[in-house]
């Protein structure tokens, strides 16, 4: 599914953010992405959002280099990606509905099969009940959930998240990543990062490890093991 | 469509979601998917249309403002225009005006005088040939001047007969050769023509057209200043949304979307401003103008804009609008880059 060969990226062309990563992760895998502050796990995925590119390597998602995506097609390819973000990045102008919709939205979904498929998002969060409120009336953790309901709501093939739970009670953060496993388990390639040892810990998947950029390990045993 | 044109395959992914529905939607969407996409863009257009209305009505002062600024910008050239184009400054057939006043001798019997002007109907050069008799003449004079009897008291008649002859080749060089031939003929005093007065009117309206221009194209950079001005801010205030959309797969012509109606919504409403102030300013003035032509014997009513003029104004303003909303978007979607 994604496939990092060689990737360099280098910012103002002084030092490495990350350097010669290679990794491999197969469709339908649940990836933890773990280092320090400033190790280069946003910078990983923001490559992978096409967000930045890669100033060496290349990056393969299902078997297409993404630096060579036109800039007409980069839409097209994050229309496949659900980004969930630490600070959520809600809509405060509008609902709930409005929110988890607005993918839907950006593809052209006929509104009804929109509704439907907004409130089935909702109702995997468990905030099916909230959908008539605006963001600001909600807690962290259920502004997190909507977030969460957003990036799922057109069944993308990809998800990433960048410190989902970076706010969060650990009770909450717990809540989060069982939704994220259960994504996972109808078969979405789930990549996340987090701080977060601990949890990543009793959670057994596998663990990318980045230190100052560079890639320290590559913990895929566990989950083959178990 | 976006199956081929991206990488990751969603199809696998939907038959792993839901492995019961998948063979019907895929079939379904390949019928109907131009169609479909078809609907969805017109579906968006509405919806932009309407909110982006909305969200000038939820500021009707602002909005109010930049329109009034729009519809200042816009009355000018065409105030302008009308006052050309009432005045026939603006009219190709300026030149058939041209003509020349042939006075004969002033000793010349009117018989002798009716004869000079058949003569000068078979003339080479000639359209055509008035004669206007001394007493005629006499009373054109006196009614132009409005003064009825105050020629009388002189007793005699002063004025030449004459004879108004219309050039069949109206261009300078040939009305001032056929007047030149004509001096030379026996019994013709002099022969005047208008060429030096008539050249000047041409001038003015090529001035007066070339100004009409000059300030349509400022004015109408202003109006595009004016929209783009607007359009920046309201970019600048939904930063945060163009990031989001962008990062969740929003294409460049979806997110200039919206802005492209608010401009042409502004475009739209400066029009009719203008067309309003247009019509305010040609009511208040069309008394006093209609006592001063009167007072010189003519008619002359204020111009007004027809329906195809109106028109004209409503659109060029809404497209102003929208462009000013391009530019502005087109600016600002290469400087925002979601972090
Ligand atoms: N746009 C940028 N321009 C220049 N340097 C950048 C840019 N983005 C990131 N960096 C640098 O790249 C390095 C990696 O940053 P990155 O945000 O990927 O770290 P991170 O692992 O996500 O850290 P954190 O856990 O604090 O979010 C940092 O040293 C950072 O300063
Ligand atoms: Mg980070």
């Amino acid at each position: 599914m994604i496939r990092f060969e060689h990737v360099g990226k280098r910012y103002g062309g002084r030092f490495d953010a990350l350097a010669n990563i290679d990794f491999r992760i197969r469709r339908g895998e649940m990836v933890f992405l773990t280092g320090h502050s400033g190790a280069g796990k946003s910078s990983l995925l923001r490559l992978l959002m096409r967000l930045e590119r890669p100033t060496r390597g290349r990056i393969l998602v299902a078997g297409h280099d993404i630096d060579r995506l036109h800039t007409s097609q980069i839409p097209f390819y994050r229309r496949q990606i659900g980004v969930v973000f630490q600070d959520h990045q809600l809509l405060f102008d509008r609902n709930v509905f409005a929110n988890v919709a607005l993918p839907l939205q950006i593809q052209g979904v006929e509104p009804q099969e929109a509704a439907r498929r907004v409130r089935a998002a909702l109702d995997k969060v468990g905030l099916l009940h909230r959908e008539r409120a605006l963001p600001i009336e909600l807690s962290g953790g259920e502004q997190q959930r909507i977030g969460i309901a957003r990036a799922v709501v057109n069944k993308p093939a990809l998800l990433l998240a960048d410190e989902p739970t970076g706010n969060l009670d650990p009770q909450l953060s717990a809540d989060i990543m069982r939704l994220f496993e259960d994504f996972n388990r109808i078969g979405t390639t789930i990549m996340i990062a987090s701080h977060d040892l601990a949890l990543i810990a009793r959670l057994h998947h596998r663990v990318l490890k980045l230190s100052d950029g560079r890639l320290t390990g590559d913990d895929a045993t566990v989950e083959e093991a178990s | 469509m976006s199956a081929a044109r991206t990488p990751p395959s969603n199809q696998r992914q939907q038959g792993q979601g839901s492995r019961q529905t998948k063979p019907r939607r895929g079939a379904r969407s390949q019928r109907t998917g131009v169609n479909s996409q078809l609907r969805a863009w017109a579906r968006h257009h509405r919806a932009m249309a309407l909110d982006s209305m909305r969200r000038l009505v939820r500021r009707p002062l602002g909005s109010l403002m930049t329109m009034l600024a729009i519809g200042v910008a816009l009355i000018l050239p065409c105030a302008l225009w009308l006052t050309l184009d009432s005045a026939r400054l603006l009219d190709a057939g300026l030149e058939e005006s041209a003509s020349l006043t042939v006075y004969l001798d002033t000793t010349m019997q009117e018989s002798e005088a009716m004869q000079m002007a058949s003569t000068l109907r078979e003339h080479t050069g000639v359209a055509a040939a008035r004669l206007v008799t001394a007493a005629e003449g006499m009373v054109e004079f006196e009614q132009a001047l409005g003064l009825e009897d105050a020629l009388m008291r002189l007793g005699t008649n002063p004025l030449p007969a004459s004879i108004v002859v219309a050039p069949l080749d109206t261009s300078p060089q040939a009305v001032h050769g056929l007047s030149e031939r004509l001096a030379e003929i026996p019994g013709i005093d002099e022969v005047r023509l208008d060429l030096a007065w008539l050249e000047r009117l041409r001038r003015l309206a090529e001035l007066g057209q070339r100004l009409t221009l000059a300030l349509g194209v400022l004015f109408g950079f202003g109006v595009l200043l004016i929209v783009g001005n607007t359009i920046r801010l309201s970019v600048e205030n939904r930063r945060q949304e163009i990031e989001v959309v962008t990062l969740i797969g929003a294409t460049h012509a979806f997110v200039r979307r919206p802005f492209l109606y608010s401009g042409a919504w502004y475009g739209l409403g400066g029009g009719l401003l203008a067309w309003l102030l247009l019509g305010i300013g040609g009511q208040w003035l069309s008394a006093p103008v209609q006592a001063l032509a009167q007072s010189y014997g003519a008619h002359f009513t204020v111009p007004g804009l027809d329906w195809k003029g109106s028109a004209a104004l409503l659109v060029s303003s809404t497209l102003l609008g929208w462009l000013g909303g391009w530019v502005a978007v087109n600016r600002h979607l290469k400087e925002i880059r979601p972090r």
